[in-house]
């Protein structure tokens, strides 16, 4: 039995780097937009207009890259079976220092929340973001709720990213390793999503 | 945004619409001196021209025809500019520094080379009033600052040969026309408007709002979502942190196959 199993091919890999890339790079050139307290950020862009022309750029690839990313795992993380069910009633186990077992496929019933929130996130950002682009073109009204969503799933999609990095790295570690490199050991592979590790291996944990 | 404007020190308009004969003599003199190039303008079946606030238009005379009696029409005239709120809505939602900015006489004044072309105050102001140069430079009415500065009045009230336009101390003006018995609008709306308005009959005839009010989703996005949202990202961060050391990582069992250390 091989010590690893892989997780991610390079594509995969590098398309969740293209995402996260974006995203942090939306992050920085937003944060003075959302708040005068953040006006600093804007000097890592030269200034506040060219923190809004890199705030497009950036939006446009994280709106293609972010959905393509969704599209293509689309199949492992909308489907929920009684073994997720049984990870969502005790929370994964991550509010208790016992250990516990659950049976998962590829993704875990967090996982799969998450994927469906960004994607679900994206296509909102990016529709709210077109009409705050152009605001003459549009009704005031549809622009000012825009304005509004846009900050509101902002906060929300940073927040989700902080609890998202956490996990993929301190919270649960090995798990960086699949992002990194795409192999995981296959101990981490047992631990986390043996239902997939079986399927992936053909062997029995 | 709370920014205080001393009542003694705020200058403002009152514009009593019942002396306005539709000249456009204000329009003209703010063209003038802001040196700024005629619109060109469509004809449309109205005396009024041009039908809106333009990038190069800060302030306007809005026509308004009323049918009273059968047969009679009532000729409504309203001059249309910033109103320079006490509550700005422009001010609140601007993210750029100094773009926009309060003058110690209340003016809602802007420095365009500050200014980044976000367009978020044209979506924030109550009255529409923002536009944009060719630029995507915010442009509006600014009270003729530089006049002001040097003890002059506005271009457009001094051209005003009617005196609908009168300008100087806000509260004199607002005491004089309250004197007389005149109905004001604008008074106490929005920390009270540099603009207030003597009208004949209710403000929607005028097409004013009635209560003029920083609208609901910006309200939202500036004074909820905003404060929340920067607790709710150093919260974020602090929650995991205190998982981190409290439960603690699922570290993977440890196992044969587990490379030593070298420690
Ligand atoms: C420094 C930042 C980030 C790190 C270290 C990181 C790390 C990881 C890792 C290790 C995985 C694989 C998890 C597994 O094997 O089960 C993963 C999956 C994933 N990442 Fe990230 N990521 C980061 C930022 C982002 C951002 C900004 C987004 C989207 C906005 C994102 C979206 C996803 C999605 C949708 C998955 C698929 C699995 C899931 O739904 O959790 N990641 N990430
Ligand atoms: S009328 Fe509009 S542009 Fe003028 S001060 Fe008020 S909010 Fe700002
Ligand atoms: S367009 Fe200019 S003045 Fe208006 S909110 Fe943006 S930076 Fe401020």
């Amino acid at each position: 039995m091989s010590n690893y199993i892989e997780r991610f091919t390079a594509g995969e890999r590098v398309l969740h780097w293209i995402v996260t890339a974006s995203f942090f790079t939306l992050l920085l050139s937003g944060l003075g937009l959302f708040s005068r307290l953040f006006n600093g950020y804007f000097t890592l862009f030269g200034g506040g207009g060219n923190a809004i022309m890199v705030h497009k750029i950036a939006g446009i690839v994280f709106f293609f890259s972010s959905l393509y990313m969704f599209l293509k795992h689309r199949r492992d993380v909308s489907t929920f079976d009684e073994d997720d069910r049984r990870w969502i009633e005790q929370r994964g186990g991550y509010l208790s220092r016992e250990e516990a077992h659950f049976n998962i496929g590829k993704y875990n019933p967090g996982q799969k929340l998450f994927a469906i929130f960004i994607a679900a996130a994206t296509l909102i950002l990016g529709v709210t973001g077109l009409f705050i682009w152009a605001p003459t073109l549009f009704p005031r009204w549809i622009v000012q709720l825009s304005l509004m969503i846009h900050g509101l799933m902002f906060v929300g999609t940073v927040m989700f990213v902080v609890v998202h990095v956490y996990l993929a790295t301190i919270g649960n570690p090995g798990t960086i390793e699949a992002m990194l490199y795409g192999d995981v050991r296959s101990m981490w592979a047992k631990r986390h999503h043996p239902k997939w590790y079986k399927e992936a291996s053909g062997e029995n944990p | 945004m709370a920014d205080a404007i001393k009542a003694e020190n705020r200058k403002g308009f009152l514009v009593d619409t019942s002396r306005c004969i539709g000249c456009r003599s204000c329009q003209v003199a703010c063209k003038q001196w802001n040196k700024m190039a005629a619109d060109k303008t469509v004809e449309q079946g109205s005396y009024e021209n041009p039908r809106d606030l333009t990038p190069a238009l800060y302030n306007r005379i809005r026509f308004l025809e009323v049918g009273e009696e059968p047969g009679g029409v009532n000729w409504l005239f309203l001059n249309e500019r910033c109103m320079h709120c006490g509550e700005a809505g422009c001010m609140k939602v601007c993210p750029s520094p100094g773009a926009l900015y309060r003058t110690k006489e209340g003016v809602v004044a802007y420095n365009k080379e500050k200014c980044i072309s976000c367009k978020y105050c044209v979506s924030a102001c109550p009255f529409n009033v923002p536009r944009y140069d060719s630029d995507d430079k915010v442009s509006k009415c600014h009270l003729c600052l530089d006049r002001l500065s040097g003890g002059m009045p506005p271009a457009c009230a001094k051209a005003c040969p009617t005196g609908t336009l009168k300008f100087g101390k806000r509260s004199d003006l607002i005491a004089d026309a309250q004197a007389t018995g005149k109905q004001l609008y604008g008074v106490n709306d929005l920390g009270g408007l540099g603009v207030v308005y003597a009208l004949e009959g209710p403000p929607e005839r005028y097409g004013l709002p009635a209560t003029p009010h920083i609208p609901l989703s910006i309200f939202l996005w500036k004074d909820v979502i905003k404060p929340l949202g920067i607790l709710g990202f150093w919260g974020s961060i602090g929650a995991m942190l205190l998982h981190y050391v409290t439960i603690g990582p699922k570290k993977i069992d440890e196992a044969p196959e587990k490379e030593e250390r070298h420690e």
